[in-house]
């Protein structure tokens, strides 16, 4: 039986399948924006193919599709979800507007308000006011919700979000409301903010509310329309989603938590990365993913990928825990200018897949970063992207020459220097990511993935004094294969806001044993598919004074311990310590939420089949490329490379989906799996330790004393 | 300069940037303070030798254009005295400060064996409390800059590398959080050392002759931007003025005032007109006035274009002694970075109107703030609560409506306000309500943003002890071009016991507020730009549709 995962992107649906023996195949097709399950089947008649069986058949033999996909994120992208009505408590109306009172680009006083998901004539107060601690203040009016329940008809609503004051600590009011909403308006989707987020800061959860109630309906027919579209080809497997956490998720659990699946597809890449830290045993990483407009990060540590629970996606706050992914506005497709004061900058506007850069024949008249290693003689002119794009290396001389002019220097010199700006936005870029997570980039690995990070890689590892990249041999469709490596999650969320101390330790066992016992429900459902049952708990809390929580693992800590509280108060100091640096024992410190991960472990997926016998290490041709000066280097094929195979640098790595440039002194192994494992040739000097990326402090200043 | 060499100058740019970015993170990452970690309250940046400003990250708008002041005291004051290893403190406004709760660390970054720092660099954070009469050094009745602080003239925190513990304590016992503070400041240090650590790398890789000749044609870069900028705009000698309420002391209507004189690329302010220093804490000190101005003129301009040096060299300021924008030492000043230090840009920008009609904006609210000291029923502690809600409205310029709940002009819309509810879990206190005020916003072809009400109870046992502080409760946020002005800041305290009204001043000592009683605060919204009758009358319909707007 197979396993296919499915990553639905931009411009490419990928899919990969794994059979018992753990053989991979793979198979890339045109994603199909309007309705992309179409060009999902039709990506899975392009794998059956290569598997020399029809779709039917190879349906027919698989026991479990995963799929990624951005339906949900377009939706939240384009502004294309449901139309949204609200019911939130009076005087609170204007939170999701309010934004806790900020704006971007701090210096644009002239940016146009960013628009909302739900204008404020559909957002409507209900008469009903929840306190801090559960009790009633005033009583839900159900008058005033059926009046609002009138007005959202008239409008035409598609979609309703329940927002109350408190309502983590009390749902009774958001539960009547949704009762109300049933009987009066059937067959409309109903997003309760007590179902949706229940936890502590209206703006998060009521913000986030909304995007479920936006996206739902869109997620739902989509969902709908491929297991159609599946139930017709005769599959009778299981479907589960990728989830922005990293883990899955059945559709119909999906369609109820959709704002759980807005960072679907880029969560694949990184469920890929840490199926790579796995098998390759490199435990820290930092992903790197090249598109054509953007290049996203990751930091994996241990094995584990970092969170957040504090992302903004399209504008918008999504406060579910999600993968840690940061975006930066440097890809293939960034365009060059010489703005007027002289200086070269290269993005973040892009070119995107339309006209793209100069050298995709379709009229592109902006020099960008592809452009510029076309002219430096990266790429193969003769089968440029593997024969999917036409080629116009005279029109991307063109546009650099453009820039030459302005920067009144050789097309060669404009060309390199496009390369060196792009390539060190994205080091630095890096850096920061590094910076923010408090880690040291040099500790880690690169996993460097996506079509175009090949040929800028090797050299953005120097820039970060990284020593070690490596390159999947599936680069291009890791996301849809790490899919297959990962696990079932369910993550939950309580509330229960005060001073540690004066809390009981039989709350916490509740509240805990309450989530686990919904969440081992959840799983049970799914439990062919599942080995034993994971769980991960965690506390938010903070000092006094802050508003910042940090999550406190509770990995060592014996939930029965009768020193439970204390565990936990030495927990959180230790963990404050070690993200900052310090810790001020005499403080009082506040649990906020508390939180657990019930997550159902998978049957292990076979490893990846080796590569076959070695073959010779053969350059299929030579190439004349620019590297500082032009020079004529070896192009090997990356496919027939085998097992234990050195390429040194200065050359070129191709296969079907990517270049890849090593630079002088890069060496390249190619694993057992047909992976690269590049050893990065280093830059002279400039190796001192330095301890900026620990976010050390000055301990004599400290914070001793009071 | 040799051509080749506009790269290596963009790729160092772009270096600096991320330098300077990842002072802002570490410095986010290790604050202890509310007001450092949550609402940003700060600024990082790099200078050369010369002391220029050569990068910024985009922090606090306000405190940039004064940094070069207090570099400069700092090196002039240790001149031939400065080591490696050195780390060096300011906050005082008469020697480059903006106010006295805005403390400056600066770290010098030497190469090879020069005698004299090749670069700095700088942080500059405003500190929860710097001690002086009021708790948070907001004290309305200080006449005297004693009375708002220590002052911290330039001295040396580390010498050689060595902590001088006898300073940093005195300091410490100084202000009201001492833990908290030395958590900040060495936050703030660290923050600087991981920027010096960097810029030295920097310059091991290039080395010091390149990065000199990249940093030189930055700010060439810079000024270039800027003036193709003010090329464009009218020529023209234009007026504009702006005033305060009051300054809590008895002076009403106090104004500043900008003749701005347009010349092919350049730019002179002059507030010498300016009406003369007061007695309340609403003076500001030169390099705060001057910095007020940069950043009235870096909002007219490209947003993109770098701050620095380069940016500030077409823009002259012209002020004279003993007036608000100007005052002789010693004269209170903790509110200038709200007020006037927004009337110094709005001035400014109301002058430059009918030069640049398509760059400028219409008022924005002003700030007013209020803090609650009491006891918190429910653990019977103490506890000090400053209001960062009720923030008032944007105003509109020519091509958008101004944005709503965003607030004062020094902050540009990066400060932010906590969740209602973790503030009624943390403090006795009851938001009956916090939404748009209905009719606030000024009229216009572009409206402005509508400011917020709060309808707040305040659940204690015993009175609570309330010190207001703000501007614009008279002077509304203007309108340009035939827009309207927006609403003006309302505050006031509802009786419990009689539902009696009493009207919160602008600037006010002691405010006692009874158990059960309620804040009621009506934030201002922004001006409106151009005329109403040209409004799109279904932007307008929309505006009623939401009930922000009367029929």
């Amino acid at each position: 039986m197979y396993r296919i995962g499915i990553d639905i992107g931009g411009t490419f649906t990928d899919l990969a399948a794994v059979d018992e023996s753990g053989a991979v195949s793979i198979a890339k097709h045109p994603t199909t924006p309007a309705d992309q399950s179409i060009g999902l089947l039709e990506g899975l008649s392009v794998l059956a193919a290569e598997l020399e069986l029809s779709r039917g058949e190879l349906l027919a033999q698989t026991a479990l599709i995963i799929h990624g996909t951005t339906v949900a994120t377009n939706a939240l992208l384009e502004r294309k979800g449901a139309r949204v009505g609200m019911l939130v408590t009076d005087g609170f109306r204007d939170v999701i507007e309010q934004r806790e009172g900020l704006k971007p680009e701090r210096y644009n006083v002239r940016l146009p308000p960013a628009p909302v998901l739900v204008p404020r004539a559909l957002r409507l107060p209900v008469e009903e006011r929840i306190r801090f601690d559960g009790s009633v203040e005033t009583p839900l009016n159900e008058q005033s919700v059926r009046a609002g329940i009138d007005a959202l008809k008239h409008a035409g609503v598609q979609a309703v979000a329940v927002c109350c004051a408190h309502s983590y600590a009390n749902p009774a009011n958001e539960r009547r409301i949704g009762e109300l909403l049933a009987e009066e308006m059937p067959g409309v989707h109903t997003s309760l903010s007590c179902v949706v987020l229940p936890q502590i800061k209206e703006f998060e959860r009521f913000s986030t509310t909304v995007v479920n109630a936006f996206i739902a309906p869109v997620l739902s027919g989509y969902m709908k329309r491929l297991q159609d579209r599946l139930a017709q080809d005769g599959y009778e497997g299981e479907v589960l989603i990728m989830q922005s956490h990293g883990g899955l998720a059945t559709i119909e659990d999906s369609v109820k938590l959709g704002a759980g699946c807005v960072l679907s597809g880029p969560a694949g890449g990184i469920a890929g990365a840490c199926y790579a830290a796995d098998i390759t045993g490199v435990r820290d990483l930092i992903t790197f993913d090249m598109g054509g407009t953007s290049s996203d990060i990751a930091l994996i540590r241990d094995g584990e990928p970092c969170y957040s629970d504090d992302k903004t996606v399209a504008g918008t706050k999504v406060a579910l825990p999600s993968i840690d992914i940061h975006s930066i506005g440097a890809g293939g497709g960034s365009v060059a200018r010489v703005e007027i004061g002289g200086l070269l900058h290269v993005g973040p506007e892009s070119a995107g897949s339309d006209p793209g850069p100069a050298c995709y024949a379709r009229n592109g008249e902006r020099a960008t970063t592809t452009d510029a290693n076309v002219v430096l003689g990266y790429y193969d002119a003769a089968n440029f992207l593997d024969g999917k794009i036409s080629f116009d290396g005279a029109g991307a001389r063109h546009v650099t020459e453009g820039i030459a002019a302005e920067l009144d220097v050789e097309v060669i010199d404009a060309a390199a220097g496009i390369i060196r700006v792009i390539n060190t936005q994205m080091a630095e870029g890096i850096r920061l990511v590094a910076v923010r997570a408090g880690a040291d980039p040099r500790d880690f690995t690169l996993l460097s993935f996506g079509g175009a990070a090949g040929l800028h890689v090797t050299a953005i590892a120097r820039m970060l004094n990284i020593s070690r990249v490596i390159i999947p041999r599936s680069a291009s469709v890791l996301s849809a294969w790490g899919m297959l490596a990962t696990n079932l999650r369910y993550d939950y969320v309580r509330t229960a806001v005060n001073d540690v101390r004066s809390i009981d330790a039989d709350l916490v066992r509740t509240l805990f044993l309450e989530m686990e016992l919904e969440g081992r429900e959840r799983i049970a459902r799914s439990g062919n598919l599942i080995k034993r049952t994971d769980l991960v708990r965690s506390l938010d809390m903070r000092y006094g004074e802050q508003i910042f929580e940090i999550s406190v693992p509770l990995k060592d800590i014996d939930l029965d311990a009768g020193d439970l509280i204390e565990q936990v108060i030495a927990a959180f100091h230790a963990r404050h310590e070690e993200l900052y640096s310090y810790s001020i024992p005499e403080q009082e410190v506040v649990l906020v939420n508390l939180r657990l991960s019930v997550v159902g472990v998978m049957n292990a997926m076979p490893a990846e089949l080796p590569v076959t016998a070695a073959y010779e290490l053969q350059p299929k041709s030579q190439r004349r490329v620019y590297l500082d000066e032009w020079a004529d280097v070896p192009v090997y094929n990356l496919d027939v490379l085998g097992a234990g195979t050195r390429v040194s640098g200065p050359a070129v790595i191709e296969s079907r989906t990517t270049t890849i440039l090593l630079l002088a002194d890069d060496h390249a192994t190619v694993t057992g799996t047909g992976w690269l494992d590049i050893e990065v040739g280093q830059v002279a000097g400039s190796d001192a330790r330095d301890s900026s990326h620990s976010g050390a402090r000055l301990k004599v200043v400290g914070t001793a004393g009071g | 300069m040799p051509a080749t060499d506009k790269i290596t100058a963009s790729v160092i740019q772009r270096r600096l940037f991320f330098i300077n970015e990842q002072m802002g993170e570490a410095m986010l990452r290790t604050a202890y303070s509310q007001i450092l970690n949550a609402s940003r309250d700060f600024s990082t940046g790099m200078f050369d030798g010369d002391c220029r400003l050569i990068a910024q990250a985009e922090h606090i708008p306000l405190h940039v254009g004064a940094l070069p002041f207090a570099l400069k005291s700092v090196a002039e004051f240790f001149a031939g005295r400065i080591h490696p290893g050195d780390v060096l403190l300011l906050n005082d406004p008469y020697h480059g400060g903006n106010h006295l709760p805005d403390l400056t660390c600066f770290v010098p970054v030497f190469i090879d064996s020069r005698e004299e720092p090749a670069f700095w660099t700088v942080n500059r954070a405003h500190q929860s409390d710097i001690g002086g009469a009021a708790p948070g050094s907001y004290n309305p009745a200080a006449t005297d800059i004693w009375q708002e602080g220590i002052r911290i003239t330039p001295i040396k925190l580390y010498d050689r590398g060595i902590l001088r513990d006898d300073v940093l304590e005195m300091i410490a016992t100084n202000v009201r959080h001492k833990s908290d503070f030395k958590g900040d400041l060495s936050a703030m240090i660290g923050a600087a050392q991981v920027g010096a650590r960097r810029f030295e790398q920097l310059v091991h890789e290039y080395g010091l002759d390149v990065v000199t000749s990249a940093v030189d044609h930055i700010l060439d870069s810079s000024e270039i931007q800027v003036r193709a900028c003010i090329g464009n705009w009218r020529d023209g000698v234009y007026y504009g003025e702006s005033f305060m309420d009051d300054d809590g002391h008895g002076t009403e209507n106090i104004g500043v005032r900008a003749t701005v004189t347009v010349e092919g690329d350049g730019i002179t302010v002059d507030l010498s007109a300016s009406d003369p220093q007061v007695t309340g804490f609403v003076n500001s000190s030169y390099a705060n006035t001057v910095s007020s101005v940069h950043y009235a003129i870096a909002y007219l301009v490209d947003p993109q274009t770098p701050k620095n040096e380069g940016a500030s060299r077409p823009i002259k300021v012209i002020t004279r002694e003993g007036t608000v924008v100007h005052p002789f030492p010693t004269a209170p000043v903790t509110m200038s970075t709200n007020h006037p230090s927004q009337e110094i840009a709005e001035a400014v920008i109301k002058a430059l109107a009918p030069a640049c009609p398509d760059r400028v904006m219409a008022g924005w609210g002003k700030r007013y703030r209020i803090a609650l000291k009491g006891v918190n029923p429910r653990t019977g502690k103490p506890f000090i609560w400053h209001m960062f809600h009720a923030r008032p409205g944007a105003g509109a310029s020519m091509e958008a409506d101004g944005w709503s709940n965003i607030g004062e002009l020094a902050s540009g819309g990066g400060l932010k306000f906590g969740p209602v509810e973790v503030m009624e879990a943390r403090f006795p206190l009851f938001f009956h309500r916090h939404e748009f005020r209905r009719d606030s916003a000024g009229d216009g072809e572009r409206r402005g943003g509508f400011g917020v009400t709060l309808e707040m109870k305040v659940e204690t046992e015993e009175p609570v002890f309330s010190v207001p502080a703000g501007e614009g409760k008279y002077h509304t946020p203007y309108g340009l071009f035939g827009g309207k002005d927006g609403k003006p800041h309302m505050y006031r305290i509802i009786r419990a016991k009689d539902g009696s009204v009493r009207e919160l001043k602008t600037k006010e000592v002691g405010v006692i507020i009874q158990p059960g009683d309620t804040l009621l605060a009506e934030a201002a919204g922004g001006g409106g730009f151009g005329d109403p009758a040209k409004r799109d009358p279904g932007a307008r319909a929309a505006d009623i549709a939401d009930g922000l707007v009367s029929a």
